[in-house]
């Protein structure tokens, strides 16, 4: 019998995941608190204090915790270490609260000390994922781009703590360009790898669709490839090079769209379920997005505004909407996996579906696609009233989302194998 | 479980309908409207399943085999099962079908 990667306990994955969505919601709760702040510059502690909260706390846990569940399926690899994994936890989490509180204080020592944290956390997590890449056998496209994205997250860490320490001591030459090569970094670098690799794996299981092959594969990685270092070096010290990076990343995007579409068009799965919807609807930010990025290279787009439109856009947008639907496909399977699997066949067990909260998925899918879209409009315009207003629509999404997962966790209470007598089965 | 017991012969078919309550719990969907069943075959009571997984490294690897060893263990007659797990041909999309025979 063939012998397949195991996942490793669902614990793992979860802590990670709930993690998240606590952090999703302290961040929605932070848009209502500084509507002002983020209605003028971005370049303020308390803005930046909230892009980490997002950036570390929502998006980097979640594809940290999903990687541990979902890289073993997607590379046919078991993960090298789940201690490691549990240890990277308790550094990530401590560096993240440190690093958001410090920088809400401006506390720029203190700051140095938690992003040095966060660094041991990530450094794990690099240790564990190269350690695991090696084992693969088959250097798929999701492969290619999961590797890839492991050092766009290493050099996104090193911009990290070389500005941290350049607050703590005023020696960094960069400036603002600096901010912008590791905000590039990490989206363009460790997320979208991330996000476009898993998706070409498992959208077409989830959608029971065709694996997807031809030229939009080759334009993502050669995109993402040759695009982000010369976006991050055009940034930095050769503007030059700012406008083929950004065709190159948007033909990335263009890429990853035609294959989604293709899911979709050709998929055997009739019904979407709330976590596809968010997850397709993530895709349609997409466009807009690199479109933006375009805007900007060209020099058509500038100022602080559009720019946290941008941001909201890409992050709130793109990335929170795909992370988002893709926990609610996680979260179901790994409390299924742990409540009914080992008494499935022997008894009456719900199915992943009935353990959903359907009116909880779609009141939080309509509440976070209108705040973020209400957001970004405010932000370009400036206006605090409306960035306010979005928040609102944004705790309450966030609420409804940690409310649908809670639902499916309290699974783990009162259901399990302890219930139902081991059947004896005959064998050969 | 005994063919002595039941007095019925096992066939596929009824092999078949046993594997009809083996959901996907993630699809809802059996592994046989799936197409995950690639043969079977019955001696005398004993049953050998041959089957696929969507992917490789399916999470409910161990589970899904479990699952199928145990509603065809159910099924009247039966003495022995074995299933085999194959990748080759690999599972795609185009083996779904409702209401399938293997």
């Amino acid at each position: 019998m063939i012998r397949a990667a195991r996942g490793p306990s669902v614990t793992l994955p979860l802590r990670y995941l709930v993690a998240a969505t606590l952090a999703f919601v302290a961040a929605t709760a932070g848009v209502v608190w500084l509507a002002g702040d983020l209605a003028g510059h971005y370049y303020r502690p308390r803005v930046l204090a909230l892009a980490h909260t997002v950036a570390l706390g929502w998006i980097t846990l979640t594809i940290m915790g999903a990687s541990y569940q979902l890289v073993p399926v997607a590379l046919e690899a078991p993960i090298w270490s789940e201690r490691v994994a549990r240890w990277q936890f308790v550094a990530l989490m401590t560096g993240v609260v440190g690093l958001v509180a410090h920088f809400y204080l401006a506390h720029w020592p203190g700051l140095l000390w938690a992003a040095g944290l966060v660094g041991v956390g990530v450094a794990l997590h690099l240790v564990n994922m190269t350690l695991t890449l090696a084992r693969v056998t088959r250097w798929s496209f999701t492969a290619r781009l999961v590797a890839g994205a492991q050092v766009g997250l290493a050099l996104t860490l090193l911009f990290g703590i070389l500005l941290a320490a350049a607050r703590a001591g005023a020696f960094w030459p960069y400036g603002l360009a600096a901010v912008h090569a590791h905000f590039h970094l990490a989206l363009l670098g460790w997320v979208a790898p991330m996000v476009v690799g898993v998706a070409a794996r498992l959208y077409p299981m989830f959608l029971l669709a065709p694996e997807p092959e031809g030229w939009p594969g080759w334009l993502q990685l050669g995109g993402l490839g040759a695009g982000v270092p010369a976006l991050v070096a055009g940034l930095l010290a050769l503007p030059a090079l700012v406008l083929p990076a950004a065709l190159a990343v948007a033909g990335a995007a263009v890429g990853h769209v035609a294959w989604v579409l293709r899911f979709v068009r050709h998929r055997k799965r009739p019904a979407l379920d709330w976590g596809l919807r968010f997850v397709l609807t993530g895709t349609a930010f997409l466009p807009v997005v690199a479109g933006l990025g375009l805007g900007f290279a060209l020099g058509w787009l500038s100022g602080p505004g559009p720019a946290v439109a941008y941001a909201v856009l890409a992050l709130g947008g793109w990335v929170s909407l795909t992370i988002a639907g893709m926990m609610l496909k996680i979260v179901p399977f790994l409390i299924w996996n742990r409540a009914y699997a080992p008494v499935a066949g022997r008894g009456a067990v719900p199915t992943l579906a009935r353990l959903a909260w359907p009116a909880a998925e779609g009141a939080s899918y309509a509440l976070v696609t209108a705040g973020v879209l209400l957001f970004a409009g405010g932000a370009a315009a400036g206006g605090a009233v409306w960035i306010r207003l979005s928040g609102v629509l944004l705790v309450a999404g966030a609420l409804a989302f940690a409310a649908a997962l809670g639902r499916v966790l309290a699974h783990l209470v009162g259901a399990g194998p302890r219930r139902v007598a081991p059947l004896r089965v005959p064998g050969p | 479980m005994s063919g002595a017991r039941s007095g019925e012969p096992v066939t596929a078919d009824r092999i078949v309908e046993a594997l009809r309550e083996v959901l996907d719990p993630e699809l809802g969907l059996s592994v046989v409207e799936l197409g995950l069943i690639y043969g079977i075959e019955v001696v005398d009571g004993r049953v050998t399943v041959t089957m696929t997984l969507t992917a490789p490294g399916c999470p409910l690897h161990d589970a899904m085999l479990d699952w199928v060893r145990e509603s065809v263990g159910r099924v009247p007659g039966v003495a022995e099962v074995e299933v085999r797990l194959t990748f080759d041909p690999p599972w795609t999309p185009e083996r779904v079908a409702l209401d399938r025979t293997p």
